[in-house]
């Protein structure tokens, strides 16, 4: 058993020394792990791309102060934290004639965000919303266009919160008529109740994968917070599975990709980026298996099916986009109030 | 036996196996989602976790991990049990609850700990930190079992052994282990068990390599997946094999 | 005689395992508790702060009542479930078939702990197995809501403990000599009044280790809480876990734990008159 033992350490040992491919190492949302996104570029470019999910750009941030300079390579940010990654000096500034800005919808270019001083140190890759998803076959289509609904008794006990503050936060917000942008403790500390109700009606508040299933399974008919991105890889089996956008308006998320400064494989960095942002690598990107949402490139669409177009709602993105408002970027101050009005919150 | 008991023993194992006749059954699943109704069945999401590199990667990775850490920890705890069973240490009490101590707390304590250590000296996430953090968790219950099962008649030999010239560490390999052979079996095999499916030490130590359970905790970011039934299934299929090839082999040696 | 010195050279290695691995890692985590988080970065403040803000908030202090419930019942549960369990087995079972019961009853220790857990959800769920038969045999009208409740954590810590406590209480129970119980018969005592006066006080402290074990485990799990309570409700451990995921604050993280620690402490104590290393 010894024997066995040496033998496998040294052949770990091996297989990590005999990388004679260069490496690139990613810090990422989990939708970049999908070997059918990653294999093409590794191939192409005989590399390999060591991936490392994250939850939480609080979390991203904490790795990389953990990290040495030169440990990470590639960076996917929730599109809202760009601006933190910028102050901290994360990221590198990436050549604008080298990226496709032109093919990226308008309203997701977001260079206010995505950049600083007319340079650029990221791309929007991907987009998608937290709005009310549903089952069309259990409740009325027609209601879940009033955001309020979920607040009063009808659909009580069917309800999945999205466990995720920022956005569900948000959607109260514009629920109530505000503005994401413009969010301030008062705000908060008066959305509490609405909280609360919301916590009455649900069975729970569930992470990804749990809201997907309370979903499929009919623990749940309705994910406040839920989108297309819970729902579209659902779609092929179960199509009475839906999402809409309510008339008071829903919030956008997007993401990121952009290029650590201390890297040292800058170059290899920036290929990555641009595979990621040509229509291939975004129709791939768009339909990963981890969750499915609107790549960034309009060209993409030329690489869907007719079919995943209609689960993303290829057609219907610009009324989508008109009608949605980013998450809330809270300072330290706003941000501790809002985790603790959710603490308070889950805890009822 | 008395009806009663065979009624009890019956509830008993069917509330058991309950949540593992539900988790292989639907590892066939012939559909997306690992979820009631059952739609048919189907070997391909045994076939995908074969095919599935990370998968098999992880896996190896956890065996690594379990039996590389129970060594250790196992060694350590033998020679630490001999030490202050045999030998007269000031403060021996101090040493065993010091040795014993991280038994009472929690395994995400000790990760938290270690992560913050590992931090502040720089050293990088990898699976030795995960095989350091799960040494740590099986050392003492690898001490504690071999410390209580040192009795007098090990000691009787092993005094013989030095009237006859024996040095400590012949010994120890000649004498003391072989004589403490079910303990010693009984702390590793406890530890690889629990090396082998601990998550939250994992979750936090490792960087890129990970161990299994962080890889199905990996895959099932994306929502259910009937494959991670299936690796749940061939991991207990596998451990059912162990179990009979040791009945056949190893216990049935010792009547 | 054996000399002092190759008995230090024995234990060193062990000894400084635990010292560099553990116990400076404990230490640091005291010095990071009394730190705080503040603008992104960590500062050393050497202050009491986290702990008032436990004390303060009152998400923190439900957390460790939350713990402590869930806890206590599953100990409870568990022991209850497992003793019957493990006595039939040493007991009842014949002679031959023993192993086999036993290996039977903790099997499923070796399908993997999260998959498992995910499996309760969907046993417990409104469409699971569980509900199917209370409908199907009419004691219920509708579905009931099991799954992330409170319920749901206790059923899933209850599966695992009481596989593990059947082990202890088994180990224990084979150990005892039978001449008590033959002792006990030939003075006259009937079944239930040998298993009251002597087999229980007997088997207390094997129990008590079980228990023990039990309670340091339950309390400190992540995942059982995380994947069946339906963040209804949060326990310290998830309290921890948000306090690293979302903001990174490791000090407030380290402070929770320390009193996790402690309460693992205070039960440690009450439990130690069994608790002697002898008895694992």
């Amino acid at each position: 058993m010894f024997r066995a033992l040496l033998t496998s350490a040294s052949v770990l040992a091996f297989a990590t020394a005999a990388h004679a491919t260069e490496e690139l190492n990613a810090l990422i949302w989990c939708d970049h792990a999908d070997p059918g996104l990653l294999e093409p570029f590794e191939t192409a470019n005989n590399a390999k791309v060591n991936v490392r999910e994250y939850e939480g750009t609080g979390s991203a941030l904490a790795l990389l102060e953990q990290s040495r300079p030169g440990d990470w390579d590639v960076f996917v940010i929730d599109g809202i934290d760009v601006p933190r990654a910028i102050d901290l000096d994360l990221l590198a500034e990436l050549p604008r004639d080298a990226l496709p800005m032109d093919d990226i919808f308008p309203e997701v270019r977001m260079e206010e965000l995505n950049g600083r001083d007319g340079k650029i140190y990221a791309v929007t890759e991907k987009f998608g919303y937290n709005t009310i998803a549903y089952n069309s076959s259990k409740v009325d289509p027609e209601d879940m266009k009033d955001a309020s609904i979920v607040f009063s008794d009808k659909y009580a006990g069917r309800i999945a919160v999205y466990d995720y503050y920022l956005p569900v936060m948000g959607m109260v917000q514009m629920a109530k008529g505000g503005q994401t942008a413009t969010m301030t403790e008062t705000d908060v500390s008066a959305m509490q109740e609405d909280l609360f109700k919301l916590k009455d009606n649900a069975t729970g508040v569930f992470g990804v994968v749990a809201a997907q299933t309370a979903l499929a399974t009919g623990e749940a008919d309705i994910v406040v917070g839920g989108g297309e991105w819970l729902t579209a890889v659902l779609s092929e089996e179960q199509p009475e599975l839906d999402w809409v956008i309510p008339d008071a308006g829903a919030v956008r998320w997007s993401q990121s990709i952009g290029v650590f400064k201390d890297s040292t494989k800058q170059d290899l960095a920036l290929k990555f980026v641009q595979y990621i942002l040509s229509p291939e690598g975004q129709a791939r990107l768009a339909t990963s298996s981890c969750y499915w949402a609107m790549p960034a490139n309009a060209q993409a669409g030329n690489e869907l099916t007719d079919a995943q177009k209609a689960a993303l709602r290829w057609d219907e993105q610009a009324g989508y986009l008109a009608n949605t408002q980013l998450y809330p970027a809270p300072d330290e101050d706003l941000d501790i109030a809002m985790q603790d009005a959710w603490a308070e919150m889950l805890q009822r | 036996m008395r009806a009663l008991s065979w009624l009890y023993l019956a509830a008993a194992y069917g509330f058991i196996f309950l949540p593992v006749i539900v988790l292989v059954t639907f590892s066939f699943q012939d559909g997306r989602l690992p979820v009631p109704p059952f739609k048919g069945v189907t070997l391909r999401w045994y076939a995908e976790i074969f095919a599935d590199d990370r998968l098999m990667s992880a896996l190896l990775n956890s065996l690594v991990v379990a039996l590389g850490s129970s060594l250790v920890a196992v060694t350590l705890g033998f020679l630490a049990a001999f030490a202050l069973a045999r030998y007269v240490l000031p403060g021996s009490a101090w040493m065993r609850g010091l040795i014993a101590a991280p038994l009472t707390v929690s395994y995400l304590v000790i990760g938290l700990g270690l992560l913050m250590l590992f931090n502040q000296i720089g050293l990088p996430r990898s699976l030795w930190t995960v095989g350091i953090g799960h040494v740590v968790i099986n050392l003492p219950l690898c001490f504690a079992i071999i410390y209580a099962s040192m009795g007098a008649q090990q000691d009787a030999a092993e005094r013989a052994a030095r009237d006859l010239g024996a040095s400590t560490s012949q010994v120890l390999i000649l004498v003391t282990a072989p004589m403490l052979a079910p303990s010693i079996f009984a702390a590793f095999f406890l530890s690889v068990t629990f090396s082998w499916d601990e998550f939250i030490i994992a979750f936090l130590l490792a960087r890129f390599e990970v161990t299994l359970p962080v890889e199905i905790w990996n895959m099932l970011r994306s929502g259910l997946n009937p494959k991670t039934n299936a690796i749940g299934s061939v991991v207990f299929l596998i451990s059912i094999a162990l179990v009979i090839a040791l009945e056949f082999t190893v216990f049935r040696r010792r009547k | 005689m054996h000399t002092t010195k190759t008995g230090w050279g024995l234990l060193a290695p062990a000894l400084l395992w635990i010292v560099a691995f553990f116990t400076v890692p404990m230490a640091l985590m005291v010095a990071v508790s009394l730190w705080s988080r503040e603008k992104g970065k960590i500062v050393q403040t050497w202050d009491l702060g986290n702990y008032a803000n436990f004390l303060e908030k009152s998400y923190f202090m439900q957390g460790l009542v939350n713990s402590l419930e869930i806890t206590a019942l599953v100990t409870i549960i568990s022991v209850l479930l497992a003793y019957p369990l493990a006595w039939i087995i040493a007991e009842q079972v014949p002679a031959r078939f023993r192993r086999l019961a036993l290996i039977l009853a903790i099997l499923p220790f070796w399908t993997s702990y999260v998959v498992r857990s995910y499996s309760w959800l969907l046993v417990l769920g409104k469409g699971g197995i569980v509900n199917q038969t209370l409908l199907s045999i009419g004691l219920i009208a509708e579905p009931l809501e099991i799954a992330s409740t409170r319920a749901a954590t206790v059923i899933g810590f209850v599966h695992f403990f009481t596989m593990l406590l059947t082990l202890t209480i088994y180990a224990n129970l084979v150990q005892l000599p039978p001449n008590y119980r033959r002792a006990a018969a030939d003075l006259g005592a009937s079944g239930l009044q040998t298993f009251r006066h002597v087999i229980l006080p007997l088997t207390l402290p094997g129990i008590m280790v079980g228990a023990f074990l039990t309670f340091v485990l339950c309390i400190g799990d992540y995942i059982t809480p995380q994947i069946l309570g339906g963040n209804n409700e949060l326990t310290l451990p998830q309290i921890i876990m948000l306090q690293i995921g979302r903001r990174a604050d490791f000090p407030m993280a380290s402070a929770i734990a320390l009193i996790l620690m402690s309460v693992v402490t205070v039960a440690y104590i009450a439990c130690a008159r069994w608790l002697r290393l002898e008895r694992v």
